[in-house]
């Protein structure tokens, strides 16, 4: 038994906080949001060159071959600064289904370009947000909000065909039968693009079909929620240790709030959330390290846990602040807000708590 | 990341599942006694011996001390297997293993180690825990019986209370004052004090349970050879947090009559469950996330680091945990199960646990102080204001 990452793999995590700390700062983050552009793209081409987006792809397709668990610290760190790249849809999700497709075809022709940061993607997988028709080559219909849609290179979405059947398509965002716009605006969290587009027989590849294309989407949802649960464990623990700065700044009445026992049993109670929610973020990772047998419950208990721990930082982390956590200028509401999208994203506390306990009572 | 036993681990598993078929078997069934019943400890003391004998007693102690030499990994593997039995383990074995033995190894001399140590193991003795007072709980060091110097010995007077098991035990661990002039931790000295010494006076006091696991013990000129003093003379407080720290580490443990999730989702039935679906998956969630926590820092100890401060949060969790699905588990099972006797096993473990949730979260660090320490030691906050740094303890104010 040993339950902790490898001295190298912990190098890499700490390798990625200090360039991520220095190079993704809250006024980057700012900038980005008051931009055109979707994404930070020198941010994301620094990521590139530092391998990252290669990290999962085999050496065979240009990748680095390096497992999940790497995958989950780099997500982590990514979730503490709120990198405004699209890595999780690209790397985490694109990379990883493709990965797992059984023609290799498929795998030569669209890994290489996302390894070499050429090639964007948007993941569409959970249903509700709008609907593909698949038939002939060709797919029709409207879908979003779908993070990154609007900027995009490749889309992998769930599909249905003409009998019905659960498929899994790929298609090329940019192909002139696609109308796509982000959403702009005043939204919840406006670091995270979320787009919407409609197809009119746009040409697209198929993946999967029928239980094959079930057991990928499965499988793909598991390992959302378990490197989601490592973002929103990163976001967490920037929120306690900002809370934790600021209470020891702030006066009133002749001393530090930290000193406040309401304060510090709030924080103490974060930092507490925070360790369940790691130690179960560290059950899903090695639970898709080693493709577990647990991974299904591995992966909602991290989602669950995870995003209990996250949204009770985020709150407290602006309650701590008061009316200045409430502005702009502050950075808690970034947190706040990227707390909530990633509680909702890929299945929310309901979906995640249903999935863990038919889990459960499966396995009596 | 390795989750599963190595195989040194999983030889050692297999090592004590073999030998728990062969010993355990008088406890497969829970024990059919009231908790504070003197015949627990007694059991529990034989057990022990039982243990010893079998080479298990002392798992990851030095071989010279009479322990395994083995890994905190395989006193956990122990544990485990252990667990799924109906032993009597306990505090009357318990405080002896892990809070006195640990405290005397750390301060003792070479004869008060040579006395004690190898006999609690073997259960020979079992031992109380004599340091929280009427007005000495969260703040120990407020500790008021008086212990004053005659000649080669001391004279003990004061009133200790919440003594679990002082009832059954051979031997004390107790916190005294020797100097109420100084300031108040530093005043303190620390003795072990023979339970059969004359002027020692055993009260029971009854639970909310209604049971009797805990005492009250009056002290009346108690005296005790100097020799039973541990640590120097005022270095008292020095050698408590021994025992505190040990206290801390191993007061989550769990047991086979207290409920757990998975017994909450079967006492809830198909509609408890469809209606609280949400509460439960959470509740799930803390319970496995406590059990991955707890070997997290179990790597780091068995890699030779030191425990981590953030590691008091375990009886934290656990203390609330239980109160939380014991209550929901009573509340789904309604007047019968509040009204279940000792045949029905799995309704009494929700009572059971909803009283004993109630105690985990006071004693052993109530969970406003372990918040405290995790604010102060983990987040670095400031410690608590307080009036009492260095005023001499003779001059502090009291109150009920
Ligand atoms: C079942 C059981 C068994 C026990 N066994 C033993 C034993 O064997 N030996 C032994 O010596 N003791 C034993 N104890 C005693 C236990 O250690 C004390 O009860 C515990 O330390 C709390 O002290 P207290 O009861 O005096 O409560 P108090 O210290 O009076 O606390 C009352 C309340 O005030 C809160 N509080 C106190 N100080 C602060 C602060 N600074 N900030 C915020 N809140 C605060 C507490 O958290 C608590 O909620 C046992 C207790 C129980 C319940």
């Amino acid at each position: 038994m040993n339950f902790d990452f490898s001295a190298d793999q912990k190098e890499l995590a700490d390798h990625a906080r200090r360039f991520l700390g220095e190079s993704c700062t809250f006024d980057r983050l700012r900038d980005n949001m008051a931009g055109e552009e979707a994404y930070d793209r020198s941010l994301w081409q620094q990521m590139v060159e530092l391998g990252w987006t290669a990290i999962n792809i085999p050496e065979a397709q240009g990748g680095l071959g390096m497992g999940s668990l790497e995958l989950c610290l780099l997500s982590e760190e990514v979730g503490r600064v709120l990198a405004p790249v699209p890595f999780f849809s690209t790397v985490c999700l694109g990379a990883h289904i493709l990965n797992q497709l059984g023609q290799e075809s498929l795998r030569e022709q669209y890994l290489p370009p996302i390894a070499a940061g050429e090639s964007v993607v948007a993941v569409a997988l959970m249903p509700g947000l709008g609907q593909l028709e698949y038939a002939d080559g060709c797919a029709s219909g409207a879908l979003g909000p779908v993070a990154w849609l609007g900027a995009a290179d490749l889309l992998i979405s769930r599909a249905r065909d003409n009998h019905g059947t659960e498929c899994l398509v790929l298609i090329d965002a940019k192909h002139a039968t696609v109308a796509r716009r982000n959403i702009d605006g005043v939204v919840l969290d406006g670091l995270v693009r979320h787009g919407q587009a409609e197809f009119s027989a746009t040409p697209a590849r198929l993946l999967a079909s029928g239980d094959e294309a079930r057991r990928l989407i499965e499988l793909a949802l598991a390992q959302a929620a378990i490197l989601t649960a490592f973002e929103q464990l990163g976001g967490a623990q920037a929120c306690c240790e900002m809370a934790r700065d600021y209470s020891l700044e702030r006066y009133t009445f002749g001393r530090v709030i930290g000193g406040y026992q309401a304060i510090k049993h709030k924080l103490a109670d974060v930092q507490v959330e925070i360790e369940l929610a790691r130690s179960n973020a560290y059950y899903g990772a090695w639970a898709l390290a080693t493709d577990a047998a647990e991974l299904a419950r591995a992966a909602a208990l991290a989602r669950i846990s995870a995003t209990e721990a996250f949204t009770l930082a985020a709150e407290e982390n602006l309650q701590v602040h008061g009316g200045i956590g409430y502005t702009w200028e502050a950075n808690c509401h970034f947190y706040y807000q990227r707390a909530r999208l990633l509680a909702i994203n890929y299945g929310n506390a309901d979906y995640w708590s249903q999935q863990l306990l038919a889990g459960l009572q499966a396995a009596h | 990341m390795d989750f599963n036993d190595s195989a040194e681990e999983a030889a050692f598993r297999a090592e004590v599942r073999a030998w728990l078929q062969q010993n355990a078997s008088d406890y497969t069934e829970p024990l059919a006694l009231r908790q504070g019943d003197p015949r627990i400890a007694e059991m529990g003391r034989s057990w022990q011996k039982q243990k010893a004998k079998g080479g298990f007693a002392a798992i990851s102690w030095p071989v010279e001390a009479g322990g395994r030499g083995a890994s905190p990994i395989e006193e956990v593997i122990f544990a485990e297997e252990e667990g799924r039995y109906h032993v009597p383990v306990g505090p009357f074995v318990g405080i002896g293993i892990n809070l006195a033995v640990p405290t005397i190894r750390a301060h003792g001399t070479p004869e008060q180690i040579e006395k004690f140590a190898r006999p609690t193991l073997l259960g020979e003795i079992l031992w109380c825990q004599l340091f929280s007072e009427p007005g000495a709980g969260s703040d120990l060091a407020a500790v008021r019986t008086r212990a004053t110097r005659d000649g080669d010995d001391w004279l003990v007077n004061g009133q200790k209370v919440w003594t679990s098991w002082a009832h059954t035990a051979d031997w004390g661990i107790m916190l005294a004052r020797t100097d109420p002039e100084q300031a108040k931790h530093k005043g303190l000295s620390f003795f072990l004090v023979d339970m059969r010494s004359a002027g020692i006076d055993v009260r029971p006091i009854r639970s909310i349970s209604g049971e009797s696991e805990f005492n009250e013990v009056f002290l009346t000129d108690v005296r005790i050879p100097d020799s039973q003093r541990l640590g120097a003379v005022g270095d008292g407080w020095k050698v408590a947090m021994t025992t505190l720290m040990n206290e801390r580490a191993s007061a989550a443990d769990q047991s086979q009559s207290l409920p757990d999730v998975e017994s909450l989702l079967a006492a809830l039935g198909e509609q408890g469950r469809a209606a609280n679906t949400r509460q439960l998956a959470s509740l799930y969630a803390r319970e496995q996330g406590l059990k991955y926590f707890g070997l997290r820092q179990l790597t780091r100890l068995s890699q030779g680091g030191n425990p981590d401060p953030i590691s008091v949060m375990s009886k934290l969790v656990y203390a609330n945990l239980l109160q939380d699905v014991s209550a929901l588990g009573l509340d789904a099972l309604g007047l019968p199960g509040a009204f279940a006797g000792r045949e029905n096993h799995e309704a009494k473990k929700f009572q059971y646990g909803y009283q004993w949730s109630a105690a985990l979260r006071i004693a052993g660090g109530a969970d406003e102080i372990l918040r405290n320490q995790i604010a102060e030691r983990v987040l670095g906050l400031p410690g608590e204001i307080r009036s009492d740094k260095g005023v001499p303890f003779s001059q502090l104010p009291v109150g009920r």
